[in-house]
């Protein structure tokens, strides 16, 4: 449906700009397209228009909690592959990843090897995803 | 005739010793000889004077209500200690009732007049007969006593009597009005010393005009003046801390200018160094003409309240260290969010330079971008640990300068941002940007607001979590102080008395302490500002707080 570019693109979503910053930086390094979202609310306005096959979202941020994004992308794009990081590891943060059913799921700061894996993983998965449907 | 010939040559023989005899007994009043000394010489000078005469003096208390024994050397024992504190009254024998009555009552006989009813065995036993008695006036015209003469026979006075009588009740008058003037007086200096010790107070009266001084014992005590020493007001003065010496004479010098009033707080050094803190107070007063007579006063040792003052801030700054680590604790979501964002991103960028390296194709240009970006995280987390530290520092926490409160409020909302997602609340600020700056310790301050907002979190915590607001306003007050109001929108406070949430233990929360916001009510106070709570409008609580603007930032100028 969309072109492969647009899907090869992973979608990145956290309110911390030099976190926003460096993850693309880490991303770029792996040969790897991004687009990057500061605000949770225009990564699901991005959802809303384009296929997004996996995203890294930041589950603690500012005005919108981890769960109402979730839901939300769940209903705009059940497909979508979610990397949840999160800067705390404690109950709730762990409950709300359990609540979502992540691919992968890493507390900040993170290894970057294990990180670059579980995306290229998950953009793999949506790969063969897509060319099953077809 | 010739009895009566005898009576009149002894007459004048008599006369001579008699009047020496009343003179001694003046000389004794004069004196300050004690009374009961006193009225016994007077009785018997006045016994010596008839053969067969027993006589008696008895004193009024001084409600007016009995008889005390005054002197009465030649009367039984027996009868004395009888008549000692019986009250006076219309039928109380001869000496209650010429006191009850004012006027002189003369008994005959003892065995058959009704006033004497309730004393007839009593004098019986004591062989007495006739008792005339005379009351004794102070020369107001007060019934102070009684002089009481006494016969073994049945019969009235004679005039030679009725003579002596009149001599002895204007002698023992002067007397005992003379001892209950000084009793009276002793009684009062007691009384105020008493009271003075006891409130650690001390009189003194400087007599400018003559440059001398008198000071009460404890006074003496307080300065540690000798009880001999001669006083002067620049003795007096010599004992105030030479810091605050210019500034006590200078307050003399405009008291005694104007007839005024004197009011200080200083400190006293003592010979051997020991410092004492004192309150004076003093007032000049005039004489007639108007002129300047003295200047009177009492110093106050307030040295143990200030002891206990000092004692207490110490504790307060104790408690206020151990409630911010206390909430050092509970904000380690916050901490653990705060400093993991930056090292987040310098391990990131750090491993993206490293494999831009590896692949052979980094652009310096990038690379330079990716160290400049670590530098900064870097730094961000230092900042980060040092503000912790500052919360949790001791010393230093307490040093003011000039700040912007929008600008503390913005650092500890950012400090407290992942505690509010975490809970899923929304803290909204309503900042006015013309607030006055004000002159506050900034950790303290910060301590302030993470406790009120910390209270708000908890507050609105039972609420859906579309409900869970706090806002923080600020605004100017006439530009001579700033405000802060955190509200939320939970079940507000104690409705009868909304102050209580600043007593010591006092807690609605299941884990709380009670301590919290008396702290911040004592950070507030230090800083000279005021801190109230009360119920919103519609619902929850509103806690705000004001502090003075900091010198030369009134809004005129911000203006």
């Amino acid at each position: 449906m969309n072109n492969s570019n647009e899907s090869a693109e992973v979608c990145l979503v956290d309110d911390d700009p030099s976190v926003l910053r460096s993850m693309q930086y880490l991303l770029a390094s792996d040969g790897l397209a991004v687009h990057a979202f500061n605000k949770a609310e225009d990564f699901l306005a991005h959802v809303a228009k384009q296929h997004v096959p996996v995203v890294v979202l930041d589950i603690w941020m500012e005005k919108v909690t981890g769960l109402e994004v979730l839901a939300r992308l769940c209903a705009l794009s059940p497909k979508t592959r979610v990397i949840v990081i999160t800067a705390r590891d404690d109950l709730a943060a762990r409950a709300t990843a359990m609540a979502i059913g992540p691919v992968a799921f890493f507390i900040k700061p993170f290894n970057d090897e294990k990180f670059l894996t579980a995306v290229r993983d998950a953009l793999a998965q949506a790969k063969n995803a897509q060319r099953l449907l077809r | 005739m010739s009895e009566r010939g005898n009576i009149d040559q002894g007459q004048q023989e008599k006369e001579e010793p008699f009047y020496a005899g009343q003179t001694r007994v003046l000389e004794m009043v004069a004196a300050n000889a004690p009374l009961p000394e006193i009225l016994t010489n007077l009785v018997l000078l006045m016994e010596a004077q008839a053969e067969g005469m027993l006589c008696s003096i008895l004193v009024l208390t001084a409600d007016g209500m009995r008889v005390r024994h005054g002197a009465a050397p030649s009367l039984p024992k027996a009868y004395v200690k009888a008549v000692n504190g019986a009250p006076i009254g219309p039928r109380n024998g001869s000496c209650g009732t010429a006191m009850y009555l004012k006027r002189p009552v003369v008994v005959t006989d003892v065995m058959t007049d009704p006033l004497w009813a309730d004393y007839r065995d009593l004098a019986e036993i004591c062989g007495l007969r006739a008792c005339w008695s005379t009351p004794i006036f102070s020369h107001q015209g007060d019934v102070i006593g009684s002089f009481a003469m006494y016969r073994q026979e049945q019969r009235g006075p004679n005039a030679e009597e009725a003579h002596l009588t009149q001599i002895a009740t204007h002698i023992a008058g002067i007397a005992i009005e003379r001892q209950r003037v000084q009793e009276t007086l002793r009684e009062r200096d007691a009384r105020i010393n008493l009271a003075a010790e006891s409130a650690d107070l001390a009189f003194w009266v400087i007599y400018p005009e003559q440059n001398t001084a008198w000071m009460s014992d404890k006074g003496r005590k307080i300065y540690g003046f000798d009880s001999k020493l001669p006083l002067t007001r620049d003795l007096i003065c010599s004992r105030v801390h030479p810091d605050e010496r210019a500034a006590v004479h200078a307050a003399f010098d405009r008291a005694c200018a104007s007839h005024g009033i004197f009011e200080s707080e200083h400190r006293l050094v003592l010979p051997y160094g020991k410092t004492r803190w004192v309150i004076v107070r003093g007032r000049c007063l005039e004489d007639e003409h108007g002129s300047l007579l003295e200047l009177i006063g009492v110093t106050i040792d307030v040295s143990a309240q200030k002891q206990s003052d000092l004692q207490l801030q110490i504790q307060r700054e104790e408690l206020a260290h151990l409630n911010r680590v206390a909430l050092m604790g509970e904000m380690t979501a916050s901490v653990a969010h705060e400093l993991n964002q930056p090292l987040t991103a310098i391990a990131n960028n750090a491993a993206a330079a490293r494999r831009f390296l590896e692949r052979g194709n980094i652009d310096p240009a990038l690379l330079q971008q990716l160290l400049q970006d670590m530098v900064a995280d870097s730094q961000r987390a230092g900042e980060v640990i040092r503000g912790i530290r500052a919360l949790v520092r001791k010393d230093k926490s307490v040093v003011r300068s000039v700040l912007n409160l929008n600008a503390v409020i913005a650092d500890t909302l950012r400090l407290v941002s992942s505690d509010v997602l975490l809970r899923e609340s929304v803290v909204t600020t309503e900042m006015d940007h013309n607030l006055p700056q004000v002159e506050a310790a900034p950790v303290q301050i910060q301590q302030v607001l993470l406790n009120l907002i910390m209270n708000a979190l908890d507050a609105v915590e039972a609420l859906p979590p579309a409900e869970r607001r706090i806002i923080v306003t600020t605004r100017s007050l006439s530009g001579d102080s700033a405000e802060v109001a955190v509200r939320d929108f939970g079940a507000g406070l104690p409705k009868d008395r909304p102050q209580k949430v600043f007593d010591h233990f006092f807690s609605t929360k299941q884990t709380g302490m009670g301590m919290g916001l008396t702290i911040v009510r004592s950070i507030i106070e230090m800083h000279g500002g005021t801190i109230s709570a009360e119920n919103a409008p519609d619902r929850g609580a509103r806690f705000f707080f004001r502090l003075p603007a900091a010198r030369g930032d009134s809004k005129s100028q911000a203006a």
